[in-house]
């Protein structure tokens, strides 16, 4: 979708990368799906310039490998000219820095002595590094003498052979995965190993390795740089949503390789909810998923002390190993009130039995209510991997469809965007449910539910449609109605989306539980309503 | 493997050349009585005019194949009670971490005295047992005594 040149060429400018295509309010399916609702960054960081712009949009610049290094070099120019230091010298000290230029200058004027030294660079300045001959030497480390050994050494003069070096330097990049902070092999000598003496020490292989490492640095050590987490993605993604602002923000991004994922937590796109919900939420599925189906499969409570009770064997007489009160497995009410019908329950209608029933389904209710989301929340999340198995076999389809009515490749395209669309809504689907199951109820929640509701009974409507045998699909009718629900799912999607960040920026959301980094505001304590 | 063997022949060479007095080491005779260069069997003595004085502390030294660009492992035989040794006998200092301060050029001699600064001024910032750490941060008379029978249990011949 992106051409080298494009990308390239916008970098350097300060405009974002990404095509501009959210400016067409009407998201006909066909030509976009990948971008339909993503944000145009462009509109920079005021809400208020933009009447196209939606409530959960950021701002953010994908990078790739090179423009990483431009950056990088870029810096190390600026600070090398300022300075008067090499090249290599100004990238030890930018590290060291993390990449303030502006604090690196400072502290550099007022004390250089202490700065480089705590950096690891010395203070004389010699020629280029080369590899020597010097007679009568021997290696501290193999013990190798003799005439015509090549040995090597930066600054603090701690000579080794060429062999050690080299054997050090491959296990520390190869093994150690370390790059920015090699120091002298000798004990005690913290100077840094710079990149032009590495440059001519190891093989090729290992030169890129070395410079993709500390490229790695670069981004790890500034915080508005983030690494796409695709597999073989090498971009990185630079966005100003801190920390702190996770729990009025989702801030989803989206990488040149499409990719989309949060800014946040580096976890899948999980929009509408904020991080912090999805943290606690995924941590209580992967507790309490399968051991709250188990419990609600195979026990009850005790109908006095609410203790659960799995009855694995015996009779209907029930005595509570907590409270011991006695009841009737069956109908759950006293076994006082059994008389002699012990060992054979026909007393359901009793009034004692009822009211035991309706504690017990009571008690229920909060376990029942984690469960109605979960499943949701877990079907959308394998429907979604349903259609993804159909996304490969669209392909096929599509190409059949192209041999068999004779339509162009461009007239197929819809059944791309619809499988596209379905993808993404199942995915806002799935974290809605999420989502609800820590809302406490209020007017905002109802208009929510609406919102998901109409999301889901279309995205179903368009799964339908969309696993239609070939030969259907050719129907032209059923083309348009695909890609009107194409749209309209979407639309409904953006609506939604919209809706609840913009709730979640103003605050006006009520969770039951304590969202992490909230100051005061609307989200309090709990409150369990339901 | 070769670097190994080179550099573990010269470091012997070196060694019986010239060590600091008190010491000693030297690499272990396996089963078959062939002189086996990857351990070594070592005695550290306690400083003088510390409460480690008069003690002789044995220690192994292994070194592994990749030895020097990785540290060899010292482990006191038997366990030594000592804030930073592991309850296993193994030493905890950071040159001998190949992700701290360990380099290549860190001489047997060079180790060995390291360990034997170790003995009188543990690092309470990576303590390896409780006993003995414990003991160093809130009873320093009890770890005192400790300490010397310690040395006691293992006096210098």
């Amino acid at each position: 979708m992106d051409s080298e040149d494009d990308f390239m060429s916008a970098v350097s400018s300060e405009d974002d990368i990404l095509p501009d295509d959210s400016d067409n309010d009407d998201m006909s399916g066909a030509e976009d799906f990948d971008f339909d609702d993503e944000p145009d960054p462009d509109l920079g960081m005021e809400k208020s310039i933009s009447h196209k712009r939606v409530a959960y949009d950021i701002s953010f610049k994908v990078y790739q490998p090179g423009d990483i290094q431009k950056q990088q070099d870029d810096l190390i120019n600026e600070v090398n000219m300022i300075l008067d230091i090499s090249k290599e010298e100004a990238a030890i000290l930018l590290r060291y820095f993390r990449w303030n230029k502006e604090r690196l200058i400072e502290d550099y004027m007022d004390r250089s002595r202490q700065v480089l030294e705590a950096a690891g660079l010395a203070q004389t300045t010699v020629g280029p590094p080369k590899l020597e001959v010097i007679p009568g030497f021997v290696c501290d480390i193999c013990c190798e003498e003799g005439d015509g050994l090549q040995s090597f050494s930066i600054k603090c003069g701690h000579r080794y052979c060429v062999d050690c070096y080299r054997h050090y330097l491959s296990q520390k990049i190869k093994e150690e995965g370390e790059a920015a902070r090699i120091q002298c092999p000798s004990d005690g000598c913290n100077l840094i190993i710079d990149a032009r003496s590495l440059d001519l020490l190891v093989t090729p292989a290992l030169r890129d390795r070395y410079h993709q490492l500390l490229n790695r640095t670069y981004v790890e050590d500034k915080e508005t740089l983030k690494w796409c987490p695709a597999p073989d993605c090498q971009n990185a993604i630079e966005c100003g949503v801190k920390k702190k602002d996770l729990d009025k923000v989702v801030p989803t991004v989206s990488c040149l390789c499409s990719h989309r994922f949060c800014f946040g937590c580096i976890l899948n796109d999980h929009q509408p909810a904020p991080c912090d919900l999805v943290k606690r939420w995924l941590k209580k599925c992967a507790d309490d998923s399968e051991t709250a189906n188990w419990i609600s499969a195979n026990t009850k409570e005790c109908p006095k002390c609410n203790s659960t009770i799995e009855k694995n064997g015996g009779c209907n007489h029930m005595t509570c190993r907590k409270c011991k009160h006695e009841f009737c497995w069956m109908c759950m009410g006293l076994w006082s009130e059994h008389g002699t019908s012990w060992y054979s329950c026909n007393r359901f209608e009793e009034r004692s039995g009822t009211e035991a029933r309706d504690a017990q389904a009571k008690s229920r209710v909060s376990l029942e209510r984690y469960l109605h989301y979960y499943n949701r929340y877990a079907n959308h999340e394998q429907s979604a991997r349903l259609d993804r198995d159909i996304y490969y076999k669209t392909e096929r389809k599509m190409v059949q469809l192209q041999k068999e009515s004779g339509m162009s490749w461009i007239e197929v395209q819809y059944l791309n965007s619809a499988s596209q669309a379905l993808q993404t809504c199942r995915q806002t689907l799935m974290w809605t449910y999420a989502f609800a199951f820590y809302l406490a109820r209020n007017n905002q929640t109802e208009i929510f539910e609406d919102n998901q509701k109409d999301l889901e009974m279309a995205v179903e409507a368009l799964s339908e449609m969309f696993e239609k045998p070939v030969t259907d699909l050719a129907d032209p009718k059923l083309k348009v109605e695909i890609m009107d629900k194409t749209t309209y799912c979407n639309k409904r999607r953006i609506i939604l989306l919209d809706d609840t960040a913009q709730n979640l920026a103003d605050g006006r959301w009520t969770f039951n539980v304590e969202l992490s980094g909230v100051l005061g505001g609307n989200n309090g304590g709990p409150s369990n309503k339901r | 493997m070769a670097l190994c063997q080179n550099r573990l022949h010269e470091e012997r060479k070196q060694w019986r050349k010239d060590h600091p007095f008190g010491f000693f080491a030297r690499p272990q005779k396996n089963s078959q009585g062939v002189l086996d260069l990857k351990v070594w069997e070592c005695g550290i003595p306690g400083k003088e005019k510390t409460i480690w004085e008069g003690g002789l502390f044995r220690m192994t030294i292994t070194f592994p194949d990749e030895y020097p660009t990785k540290p060899p492992k010292c482990k006191f035989v038997p366990p030594l009670f000592h804030p930073n040794v592991y309850p296993s006998g193994t030493v905890c200092l950071s040159i001998l971490n190949e992700e701290e301060a360990w380099k290549p050029a860190i001489t047997v001699k060079q180790i060995l005295l390291g360990v034997q600064d170790l003995l009188n001024d543990p690092n309470p910032d990576s303590p390896a047992q409780a006993e003995a750490y414990n003991l160093f941060k809130k009873d320093r008379a009890e770890y005192d005594r400790r300490v010397k029978r310690t040395v006691r249990e293992n006096a210098a011949p």
